[in-house]
């Protein structure tokens, strides 16, 4: 059976990109090779999360299948991905 | 060396960019002094013991970045609202620029080597055999290191099959090329500020952030807020730490309300045909090697630890002075603040009146957060003709600055380079009275990597060359990295 490929998008608005985001982008050294075969991952504009003043929402974001997560470090992402995967 | 962006470096950048909001929204002295708390709320899971100290350590970051000396000048009994009083009336770059909290340093124990359980008590026994002072006995069929006679080699770790020799550092003692760093007689961390020559090793590597650097921050969001006329003077490391171009980067500054933005590879160019001349005529008096001059944490270890490479240092300025020069004469009456990724190009600047301010690529990327500049979705700034000094951008860069002198000399000039600075090259380079490299020019860079590494930087090297390449930052992470050669 064909399994579904996730959509990621990392926020590289300046926000995001200064705090964290840019180092979201090395995925393909931290990320482990069979979770990177089943993601489709880009940068993207910025997707609006770090707006708000709630301390919840801090920035780097990254949208996973549609759903928006803050704070998302290196760990946090690998993390992320192997629940979307296995989901 | 820590990774550019770790938690501590994360969390500055937000301290300043919530300062920075507060002071554009003119309710700074209103809510500095609960910022820390909103920072760190009380359900936070604290990295310190405790989120009342990690409070206590926003604090003294706040300070840092108002340009107090913690060292000095640490009031409890004063409300942050003062210290920020008194930081807006203060004109110049303070000195000196590193400064220590006590508070939060760990008081790491000595440097030592220890063996651990997993010493076996092998037949062979390559430790006791390779130690050169005897410091290892055995004690109930397992090695012991004796304190007293270990001189720190670090041969018993080289050779253990085992592993079981683990090597303990004091991580800011240990980056100090210059051994202006240790622990006073509390054991919390002390820099010797006639030895320091400012690289900022020490504030990047200690893993607690007990060492500061004293920020400019809020004087140049002042010149911002009032409006005087202020250029932009940027380090050519620039492009590639903020995701757009660099025409883009550009367009950021004059949003945040730079009256010009000059770039520092045009001073690059003045430095590099200085030094292309001057290495030809060094080469026809058969005079010996000649370096370059442009690190300020260079020009810093010279005057200060290694005198027999005074004369060996070219006479040309760098790139940041002749830029001044240049901006002052168009511009007199403006004020010019430089921005790159040194912390040591802050005393370098203290030299050279016409230069107001310096603040490095984190503080600039504060100033960008606070005011809502997203680089990415900015119409980019028209590009001026940069034909004549579009390649000293790569003054950033590991060999950028010698292929730079190269492609201006018409002689074949011998290169060599230093990439980074620590004891172990200190010690190098104080060999080169005796023995002189035999090359005509030696490129010096204090930091790994080039200035694209320098302690005020945004972004990990790897991801910055990529963007300096050309790469668009949506795609950037499935490029892979190229050739070894980058302008």
């Amino acid at each position: 059976m064909e399994q579904k490929r996730i959509s990621v998008k990392i926020c590289v608005g300046t926000a995001c990109f200064v705090q964290g985001g840019a180092d979201l982008l090395l995925y393909e050294d931290f990320l482990d090779p069979e979770l990177l075969g089943l993601c489709d991952i880009e940068g993207t504009s910025c997707l609006g999360g770090c707006k708000t003043d709630d301390p919840k929402w801090k920035a780097p974001l990254v949208e996973i299948a549609g759903v928006l997560y803050p704070n998302v470090t290196k760990q946090r992402l690998a993390e992320l991905l192997r629940e979307a995967v296995d989901a | 060396m820590l990774e550019i962006n770790n938690q501590y470096t994360l969390m500055k950048r937000r301290i300043d960019a919530e300062v920075l909001k507060a002071y554009f929204a003119d309710t700074l002295e209103a809510v500095v002094d609960t910022l820390p708390i909103h920072i760190i709320p009380r359900e936070r899971d604290p990295n310190r013991c405790c989120v009342y100290k990690e409070r206590a350590m926003v604090r003294y970051r706040i300070m840092a970045l108002l340009g107090v000396d913690i060292d000095r000048d640490d009031d409890e009994y004063k409300p942050l609202a003062r210290y920020v009083g008194e930081a807006l009336s203060a004109e110049v770059q303070p000195l000196p620029t590193l400064t220590t909290i006590t508070p939060g340093c760990s008081g790491c124990p000595d440097e030592q080597y220890r063996i651990t359980d997993s010493c076996r008590g092998c037949f062979a026994r390559p430790c006791l055999a390779n130690c050169p002072k005897d410091a290892i006995v055995f004690t109930n069929g397992r090695a012991r290191i004796v304190e007293e006679r270990c001189i720190k080699c670090g041969k018993c770790l080289d050779v253990c099959p085992f592993h079981a020799v683990i090597h303990v550092p004091v991580p800011c003692e240990a980056s100090c090329p210059v051994g202006a760093v240790h622990k006073n007689d509390e054991g919390f961390v002390e820099i010797d500020h006639e030895a320091c020559i400012d690289c900022g090793h020490c504030a990047q590597s200690c893993p607690f952030g007990a060492i500061a650097e004293r920020s400019s921050l809020i004087h140049v969001a002042r010149m911002l807020k009032e409006k005087v006329p202020v250029v932009a003077m940027v380090a050519p490391a620039i492009e590639g730490q903020f995701p757009g171009s660099l025409a883009q980067i550009k367009a950021g500054l004059v949003a945040l309300g730079f009256t010009k933005v000059v770039e520092v590879a045009e001073g690059a160019h003045v430095t590099a045909l200085h030094e292309a001349r001057e290495v030809a005529e060094r080469m026809e008096a058969h005079a010996g090697f000649m370096t370059t001059s442009c690190c300020p944490a260079y020009m810093e270890l010279v005057d200060r630890h290694i005198p027999s490479l005074s004369a060996r240092r070219s006479t040309a300025l760098s790139p940041m002075a002749y830029t001044a020069r240049q901006c002052h004469d168009q511009m007199p009456d403006a004020k010019l603040v430089f921005i790159g990724p040194c912390i040591a190009k802050k005393v370098e600047a203290r030299k050279i009146p016409s230069i107001s301010m310096v603040i490095t690529f984190a503080e600039l990327a504060a100033l960008f957060v606070a005011r809502d500049i997203d680089i990415k979705e900015i119409a980019a700034q028209e590009a001026s003709d940069s034909s004549l000094y579009a390649d000293c951008r790569g003054f950033a860069c590991p060999q950028g600055v010698s292929q730079s002198v190269l492609r201006r000399s018409d002689k074949p000039v011998q290169t060599m380079n230093i990439n980074g600075v620590d004891k172990k090259t200190v010690r190098l380079m104080r060999s080169w009275e005796k023995r002189p490299p035999e090359v005509d020019l030696v490129e010096v860079m204090c930091c790994e990597g080039g200035c694209m590494a320098g302690p005020g930087v945004v972004v990990n090297p790897k991801i910055a060359m990529r963007l300096r390449q050309g790469a668009d930052v949506a795609r950037v992470g499935t490029i892979p990295l190229g050739g070894k050669k980058h302008v």
